[in-house]
């Protein structure tokens, strides 16, 4: 056998590789369909279950207006994670600044007598300052954001301790300010416009803007991303800096909507914010973080916990399931890559 | 099981969306041989590896080893297989020790059942070692070892895990002649001791020196078998293109014209660069002139236009551009000033994997695509610059939507050559922009090259494989240990001058 010359495989080949090609393009469609819709599938099945055991409480459009007045502001802060995970880095100091920056506002409005807008505007210098030290530490010092922002929510807490004594504040808040979270337009809460406000700004910075471009080709590849000549350092500190202002907007939500400023009021928010961004990861663009998923992501978990608590689940078992589900959309979401 | 190939595939088939890499591909590897594997990027050679590795899974096909079906579901199957794989891209650990990497994939040494023993170790790892290369210490880092080195320490952990075929794909690129020779004797000493080599490369001159068979692909089928003896460089080159080809690096030199340096005013100049790996670097380029920097790996060539690039940081010196000086401290000041760099890693340095072709092109130039006052860049413009990038370099792909990720080598390498021509510039910097990468499109590139140089751009061109700048540059500078140790105008540039150069100096110190 000196050598042999593999003729292209004769015409029963042929068939048979069209036919293994068929089915190889059919197995794909599947994955890439369950990893594209897989999460809406499950908000939509969830819907009818919940609507089909509780069909007075449920399917109702008061029921409707209060998921989205209580979803709004955990959207906010996913929608803010979803920009610095998509470069690759973590911030941890969510809850932290969520409740410094209301501690900051309210009793700026209480003790100081400033107005809310003022207090406000405040509030939102706080949450860019503490943005620009976690970046300037993770981006330029190189540093680890898991740990530096893990410190830095440290930090924040007990500043907020500092400002409030870990009490209450529940006097001098102006009518105005409780009205921002409480107000509705068109029957829908204010809280929801704010939401979408925030939402159309982030999209077209991540999704259609050079910057979003930018962003995620850094979080993709930050060496290749530095050689082309973008501003790895620069963006990524503006990512911290544009969370720190969502964990602000969120916090006047939180105290606005309760009418006063309890301690730690960020903390129930942490875990899902970052469960809806994972979830959203999932959605529409498998295995990239992106804003319409993360708003899918933070829709579904507050439809998921309204529904048990009108079942008169205990907590306990609502989080446990929440736990599933957070599980369930990262496997979702890594069919979505192998798919991709 | 006498007679039977230690390895035979038959009818591999694997689909990637858009992309057919392998269409029914069949070969035996005999054992205590070492074949060849060759063919142009995107022919499906890498998909063939991957699936062997357990890393892809075939869509259809059989494997079997010593005539018995087999599975590799996943890499710890291909281990116990008794596979060994050297890929493209080193997988290492940086902040471990030789020895630590020697045996990953074997059984550590242990001590009182559960603790590492260290020495017995070192031990184990340096009589590997001994046979392979003698000059690496087991307690050294990893991270302090050449490219060349980090390879023999992949080769050293399939022997001690006892790896009865070895895959090594492309373990020439971006090493020196020397060390190929010696990579080649540990390629004998494996079959020499009863082991098979599927061997992938470019270079047809080791394929023929080196293999008992050769696999050819083509188009993710396999074009050719044959024994290594009864074949020869132009029937290679046939059934790798298709069509025939093959003149020496002087025969194309002559063919293009090449001469000395050309009279273009100077476009750029170095004055005595200086950073922890380059000292004392000072050098001009003319428009329209293609600037080689030959030396061995380790020189500080890639170290020095990195230097210039500011992507590295600087100690001293300044660089002119069209003779002003320039502040190029970081990338997009350097970009500014006119420079690009091609880098020499595409996969961790020139693309984005996650990105599709046209994001990748237009990642360096996303500005120009907005339309006036607007941060919004317009994807139907980004489409038709991507479009003709893919048609000026003939870039295989199924839409310039397609993720580069599923892209051969020499395509991606296409896209990022795309990134910087869509950008422009004035000064081009090419690292081994030919790595890895098919004979076909290797013409491509040079063909490139030359036209940049000819609309009067100026060109510095670093590639191992000496034989190519020698057929494309107009003038070779040579470094050694970071310093400029010489310079080759025009014909002065051979093969042989470049080589006497990178090692002459050192010769003389040691005298």
């Amino acid at each position: 056998m000196a050598e042999t010359v593999t003729a292209h495989e004769q015409t029963d080949g042929a068939d048979q590789a069209a036919h293994e090609s068929a089915r190889a393009a059919r197995n794909a469609r599947r994955q890439e369909f369950l990893a594209k819709y897989g999460v809406l599938i499950a908000l939509v099945v969830s819907i009818v279950v919940f609507s089909a055991l509780k069909p007075h409480v449920f399917p109702t459009v008061s029921n409707l207006q209060a998921i989205v007045e209580q979803f709004s502001p955990l959207a906010i802060i996913a929608f803010g994670l979803t920009v610095v995970l998509v470069m690759g880095d973590f911030d941890l100091s969510v809850a932290g600044m969520i409740g410094l920056s209301s501690a900051v506002v309210v009793s700026l409005m209480s003790v100081n007598h400033l107005g809310f807008l003022l207090a406000i505007l405040i509030g939102i210098l706080v949450g860019m300052a503490g943005g620009a030290v976690s970046g300037g530490l993770v981006a330029f010092a190189g540093a680890s954001s898991f740990i530096i922002t893990l410190a830095m929510g440290q930090v924040y807490n007990g500043l907020e301790y500092q400002i409030t004594n870990q009490e209450t504040i529940f006097s001098g808040i102006p009518k105005a300010y409780a009205n921002i979270a409480t107000g509705s337009f068109l029957g829908l809460s204010n809280q929801f416009f704010i939401m979408l406000f925030v939402l159309l700004v982030l999209y077209l910075l991540l999704e259609q803007s050079t910057i979003g471009r930018y962003m995620y080709a850094l979080g993709g590849n930050q060496e290749a991303a530095r050689l082309s000549g973008i501003r790895v350092r620069e963006l990524r500190t503006a990512g911290f800096m544009i969370i720190g202002v969502c964990s602000v907007i969120a916090g006047v939500l939180i105290s606005s909507q309760n009418d006063s400023q309890s301690p730690n009021s960020g903390a129930p928010f942490f875990l899902p914010a970052f469960a809806a961004v994972f979830l959203g990861s999932a959605v529409l663009r498998p295995g990239k973080f992106n804003v319409l998923g993360t708003l899918v992501g933070a829709f579904f978990l507050e439809v998921i916990s309204t529904g048990l608590t009108e079942l008169s689940l205990s907590t306990s078992v609502i989080l446990i399931v929440q736990g599933v589900i957070l599980a369930g959309a990262v496997l979702l979401s890594r069919i979505g890559r192998k798919a991709a | 099981m006498s007679g039977d190939p230690l390895v035979r595939v038959e009818g591999l088939y694997k689909r990637y969306p858009g992309v057919l890499a392998v269409n029914g591909a069949s070969f035996d590897i005999p054992p205590g041989e070492i074949v060849g594997l060759v063919g142009k990027n995107g022919a499906g050679k890498s998909t063939v590896i991957k699936i062997l590795a357990g890393a892809v899974a075939p869509d259809d096909g059989e494997i079997r080893v010593d005539g018995q079906l087999v599975t590799v579901p996943d890499p710890r199957h291909a281990q116990a297989l008794g596979f060994a794989f050297m890929h493209q891209e080193l997988e290492q650990i940086p902040l471990m020790t030789v020895a630590e990497n020697v045996m990953l994939g074997s059984k550590m040494p242990r001590r009182m059942g559960a603790l590492v023993n260290w020495s017995t170790m070192y031990e184990q790892a340096q009589e590997v070692l001994k046979d392979l290369d003698p000059s690496i210490d087991p307690r050294a880092l990893i991270d302090h070892l050449s490219i060349a080195q980090k390879r023999v320490i992949m080769i050293a952990r399939a022997l001690l895990a006892r790896a009865r075929l070895v895959v090594l794909d492309e373990p020439t690129t971006s090493i020196t002649d020397e060390e190929i020779k010696h990579l080649h004797g540990i390629c004998r000493q494996i079959k020499q001791r009863g082991g098979s080599v599927l061997y992938v490369s470019h270079r047809l001159e080791e394929i023929l020196s080196l293999t008992d068979r050769v696999v050819v692909m083509r188009d993710g089928e396999v074009e050719l078998t044959a024994l290594t003896a009864d074949t020869d460089r132009s029937r290679l080159i046939t059934a790798i293109t298709g069509k025939s080809s093959g003149a020496t690096a002087s025969e194309r030199r002559r063919a293009r014209n090449v001469g000395g340096r050309p009279d273009g005013p100077e476009i750029l100049r170095a004055d005595k660069l200086e950073s922890a790996d380059v000292r004392d670097v000072s050098f001009d380029l003319r428009a329209g002139e293609i600037l080689g920097i030959g030396g061995l790996v380790g020189a500080g060539r890639t170290e020095l236009v990195k230097l210039i690039y500011g992507a590295d940081p600087r100690i001293g010196g300044e660089v002119f551009v069209d003779g002003k000086a320039v502040d190029t401290s970081t990338p997009p000041k350097a970009l500014q000033a006119g420079i690009v760099l091609l880098p020499e890693d595409r996969r961790y340095e020139g693309m984005v994997l996650d990105f599709n072709l046209r994001e990748n092109v237009t990642l360096a130039s996303l500005p120009g695509f907005c339309r006036a006052h607007s941060p919004f860049p317009s994807k139907s413009r980004e489409r038709s610059a991507a479009r003709d990038m893919v048609e000026r370099l003939s870039i295989r792909t199924s839409s310039v939507e397609q993720p580069v990720r599923f892209l051969s080598g020499g395509n991606q390498q296409k896209v990022v050559l795309g990134k910087w021509l869509q950008r422009g510039a004035k000064v081009f910097i090419f690292d081994e922009p030919t790595a890895g990468i098919d004979v076909e499109a290797k013409e491509e590139i040079y063909r490139l090259v030359e036209d940049l140089a000819s609309q009067g751009k100026g060109i510095i061109f670093i590639s191992s494989e000496f034989s190519e700048m020698v057929a494309v540059c107009n003038r070779v500078i040579v470094m050694q240990e970071g310093r400029l140790v010489g310079e080759l105008d025009g014909d002065e540039a051979t093969e042989l001058a470049i080589v006497e150069l990178c090692y002459g100096h050192r010769e003389l110190t040691a005298a």
